[in-house]
C-alpha cells in the first residue's frame, strides 16, 4: 500500500474518532468562560487530546491493520505511532501554513495585477461582482492546488512513519469472516453491560457538568440591547420648580373660582329677573339639575 | 408450567408492564421490524445522514416549542419578545442561538444526505419515490429557513424578506398570487409576520412529520441500497442488522452535529439588529449564507433587468430541481458505482465549486458594499 493511502486510512478515521470526544471538552471550557482556541483553554485542550489521540490512533490504525492489510500489529502502536506522527506534524504543520499563506498572497497580488491590466486595456467596464468571483477563481484555484499538494505531502510523511509498524506485525491468516471476528474479540469488551453503565454515566456526569456552567442569562455584551439599559424613565425633583408650578396653578384655580363667584352672583341677578322662566330650563336640563 | 412456579425466573415488574404493553400494540414485533433491519454491505458511517436530520429536526421542534413559550407574533412585540428572549429568560440567549445554529445544520445535513444518495446511486430503481420524496423535504427545510428568518423583526429579518418575496414575485403565473399572500399587504406589516409565523409552526412542521413519515416508509420498502460496489456474495458476506452497530455510528454522528451546534450557539450567538423599519438605512439586505450564492449569481450583469432577474432567480434554480425530480426517470442505466458514472461525478463536483465559489464572492461582496 502506498505511503498516501495508508496515512489517509489511518489518520482520516482516527480524526473523527477523537473529534467528537474533544468537542464535548471543547464545549465545556466554552460553558466555563474560556476560550478553546487560545490562552489556558487551548493549552488544556492541548493537554486533553494527548490521551484521546493515543487511544483513538491506537484503535483505528489496529482497524486498518487488521481489515485492510491482514496484520496484527504489536501492542503499544497508539503512544509509539501518536509519539512519531506529533514530532512530524508539530514540524511540517507550520511550515504548510507558511507555504500556504505565501503562495495564497502571491497568487492574490498576480490576480489582482492581472485584472487590473484587462481593466485597463480590454475590458474597463468590468462590474464588481464579475471581478471578485474571477479573482476568487483565480487566486482560489492555486491556493487550493497548493494546499491539496501540501496535504498529499503531509500524508506520505504519515503513510511513511506508519509503514515500518506494518513490516513488524505479524500477519493473520483464515477468511474475513475470522479476522473480524477475531478483531471483534480484541475490542469489544467482555463486560459489556458495565460498559454501557460507564458511557451512560460518564455522559450523565458531562450534561450536568455542562448545566452547572452553562450561564442562564447571554453572557456576552449586547451594547444596542435597550430593554435593560432603558428601564423606566427616573424624573428628577426639584423642590423649587415643583413649589413655583403648584403656586402657578393654585393662582389659576383661584382665578377660576374668583370668576365662578362671579358668574354665579351674576346669575343669581339674572335669576331674580327672569323668575317666571325657570320651570321651563327644569325641564330641558333635567339631569344637569339634579 | 415448572419455570413459572420457581420464584427466581417470576418477571419483575418492568417486564411486566413491557408484557402487558406488548400484548395490545406488539411492541415485541415493531421493536424486530426496527432493529433487524438488514443492512447489505454492513453498517457505514454515510448511512448517518438521514437519522442525524430526523434527530436535528426532533431537536428544532423542542427547542422551537420552548421559544413560543415567550415569543409574541406580533410586529409591536416581536422585536422586544425576542430581546427579552435573549436577554432576561433563563438559557433564553442559549436555546435561540442553538434554534437558530439547528436551522443551518439542518440544510447542511440535506445537502449531505442528497449528495450521498446522488453519489450512491440510491436515487434509481425501485427508490424514485423517496427521492421524490425527498426532494419535497428540501423545499420545505428551505421554506423553514425562510419562514423563520423574519420573525426576529428586526432589520436583517425584515430585508430578507423583502428580497426574498420580490424572487417569488417574479414566478410567472402563481409568483404574483404568492407574494401577496405571503405579504397580505403591499408592504410588510402585521399580515406577513402572522402568515409566516403560523406558515412556520404549524404548516411546515405537520408537512414534515407527514413527509419524512412517507419517506421512512417508502425506504423500509424497498430496503436499504448500501454500497455501489461489491459483487452480491461480498455484500451478503458482509450484511449487518440496523442494531447495534448502525445505530451506535448514528449515536455518535447525532452527538457529534449537536455538540457542534451547541459549539455554534457559544461562539456565535444570535445577536438582533436595529428594529424592522421600510427604511433600510445603512443596512445591506441579504439573505440567510445558504442562498448567499444565489444573491450573488443575481448581482451579476448577465442577471440584470427584468428578463435576467427572472432567468437568474427563478428559470435556472426551477430548472434545476426540475431536473433533480426528473433524474430517476432520465437516468435508468442500473449501474450504481460512482467511478463508472463520471459525468455524474463530475457534475456534483462542479456544483459544488460553484456554491462554494458565489458564497465566498458573496462575502468578499460585502467590502465593496461599505
Amino acid at each position: 500500500m502506498s505511503n498516501i493511502k495508508l496515512g489517509l486510512l489511518v489518520f482520516w478515521p482516527t480524526f473523527w474518532t477523537g473529534f467528537p470526544i474533544k468537542l464535548a471538552f471543547g464545549l465545556l471550557l466554552l460553558a466555563a468562560h474560556m476560550h478553546p482556541w487560545e490562552g489556558e483553554g487551548l493549552f488544556l485542550l492541548l493537554l486533553l487530546s494527548i490521551p484521546i489521540d493515543i487511544w483513538a490512533l491506537g484503535l483505528c490504525a489496529r482497524t486498518v491493520f487488521i481489515d485492510r492489510l491482514k496484520v496484527d500489529p504489536q501492542p503499544g502502536i497508539g503512544a509509539n505511532l501518536w509519539l512519531r506522527w506529533a514530532v512530524f506534524s508539530a514540524m511540517a504543520l507550520p511550515l504548510i501554513k507558511i507555504i500556504v499563506s505565501g503562495a495564497t498572497e502571491m497568487a492574490k497580488s498576480v490576480t489582482t495585477n492581472m485584472v487590473h491590466a484587462i481593466k485597463e486595456s480590454i475590458y474597463p467596464t468590468l462590474p464588481v461582482a464579475e471581478q471578485i468571483t474571477l479573482e476568487l477563481v483565480m487566486w482560489g484555484s492555486v491556493a487550493t492546488g497548493v494546499l491539496i499538494l501540501c496535504l498529499l505531502a503531509w500524508l506520505y510523511g504519515l503513510g511513511w512513519l506508519t509503514q515500518p509498524f506494518v513490516k513488524n506485525a505479524k500477519s493473520l491468516e483464515g477468511t474475513e469472516e475470522e479476522r473480524a471476528s477475531f478483531w471483534d474479540g480484541l475490542r469489544i469488551p467482555a463486560d459489556q453491560p458495565l460498559l454501557l453503565t460507564a458511557f451512560t454515566g460518564a455522559g450523565v456526569v458531562l450534561v450536568f457538568v455542562f448545566w452547572a456552567l452553562l450561564p442562564s442569562t447571554t453572557p456576552h455584551p449586547h451594547e444596542e440591547y435597550e430593554f435593560i439599559s432603558k428601564g423606566p424613565k427616573e424624573e428628577k425633583v426639584e423642590p423649587k420648580k415643583v413649589l413655583k408650578e403648584a403656586e402657578k396653578v393654585l393662582a389659576k384655580a383661584e382665578l377660576v373660582v374668583k370668576k365662578l363667584e362671579e358668574e354665579k352672583s351674576g346669575e343669581s341677578k339674572d335669576s331674580k329677573d327672569q323668575k317666571g322662566q325657570e320651570p321651563a330650563a327644569k325641564e330641558m336640563q333635567p339631569e344637569k339639575k339634579k | 408450567m415448572q419455570q413459572d412456579s420457581q420464584p427466581g425466573n417470576q418477571p419483575n415488574p418492568f417486564e411486566k408492564i413491557v408484557e402487558f404493553v406488548d400484548e395490545r400494540v406488539g411492541l415485541k414485533t415493531i421493536q424486530a421490524k426496527m432493529l433487524n433491519e438488514p443492512i447489505p454491505g454492513g453498517s457505514r458511517w454515510a448511512y448517518a445522514f438521514g437519522s442525524v436530520l430526523l434527530f436535528i429536526f426532533i431537536l428544532q421542534v423542542v427547542t422551537g416549542i420552548l421559544l413560543m413559550f415567550y415569543y409574541v407574533p406580533s410586529t409591536d412585540h416581536a422585536y422586544d419578545s425576542t430581546q427579552y428572549i435573549i436577554h432576561e429568560v433563563d438559557y433564553g440567549w442559549f436555546l435561540l442561538s442553538y434554534h437558530f445554529w439547528g436551522s443551518s445544520a439542518m440544510v447542511v445535513m440535506v445537502f449531505a444526505h442528497m449528495s450521498q444518495v446522488f453519489l450512491w446511486g440510491a436515487y434509481k430503481k425501485p427508490r424514485e419515490l423517496i427521492w421524490l420524496v425527498g426532494l419535497a423535504l428540501f423545499g420545505i427545510v428551505m421554506g423553514f429557513g425562510f419562514t423563520g428568518y423574519l420573525l426576529p423583526w428586526d432589520q436583517r429579518a425584515y430585508w430578507a424578506t423583502v428580497v426574498g418575496v420580490e424572487i417569488m414575485d417574479k414566478t410567472p403565473i402563481v409568483g404574483d398570487f404568492m407574494a401577496r399572500f405571503l405579504k397580505g399587504g403591499p408592504t410588510p406589516g402585521q399580515m406577513t409576520l402572522s402568515r409566516f409565523f403560523v406558515i412556520h409552526v404549524m404548516v411546515l412542521p405537520a408537512a414534515l412529520a407527514g413527509l419524512a413519515g412517507l419517506h421512512i416508509f417508502l425506504f423500509r420498502k424497498a430496503g436499504p441500497a448500501g454500497p455501489f460496489r461489491g459483487t452480491p456474495e461480498e455484500l451478503k458476506a458482509k450484511t449487518d442488522y440496523f442494531f447495534p452497530r448502525q445505530i451506535w455510528k448514528d449515536i455518535v454522528a447525532m452527538a457529534t452535529v449537536f455538540l457542534i451546534i451547541c459549539s455554534l450557539a457559544f461562539i456565535e450567538p444570535v445577536v438582533l439588529l436595529q428594529q424592522a423599519t421600510p427604511d433600510p438605512g445603512d443596512y445591506h439586505p441579504e439573505p440567510e449564507w445558504y442562498f448567499l450564492f444565489l444573491f450573488q449569481l443575481l448581482r451579476l450583469k448577465m442577471f440584470g433587468g427584468e428578463l435576467g432577474q427572472f432567468l437568474g432567480a427563478i428559470a435556472i434554480p426551477g430548472a434545476f430541481m426540475a431536473f433533480l425530480a426528473a433524474l430517476p426517470f432520465i437516468d435508468t442505466n442500473p449501474e450504481r458505482n460512482l467511478f463508472k458514472r463520471p459525468v455524474a461525478l463530475i457534475g456534483w463536483i462542479v456544483i459544488m465549486v460553484f456554491i462554494l465559489v458565489f458564497t465566498l464572492s458573496a462575502i468578499i461582496n460585502r467590502e465593496f458594499l461599505h
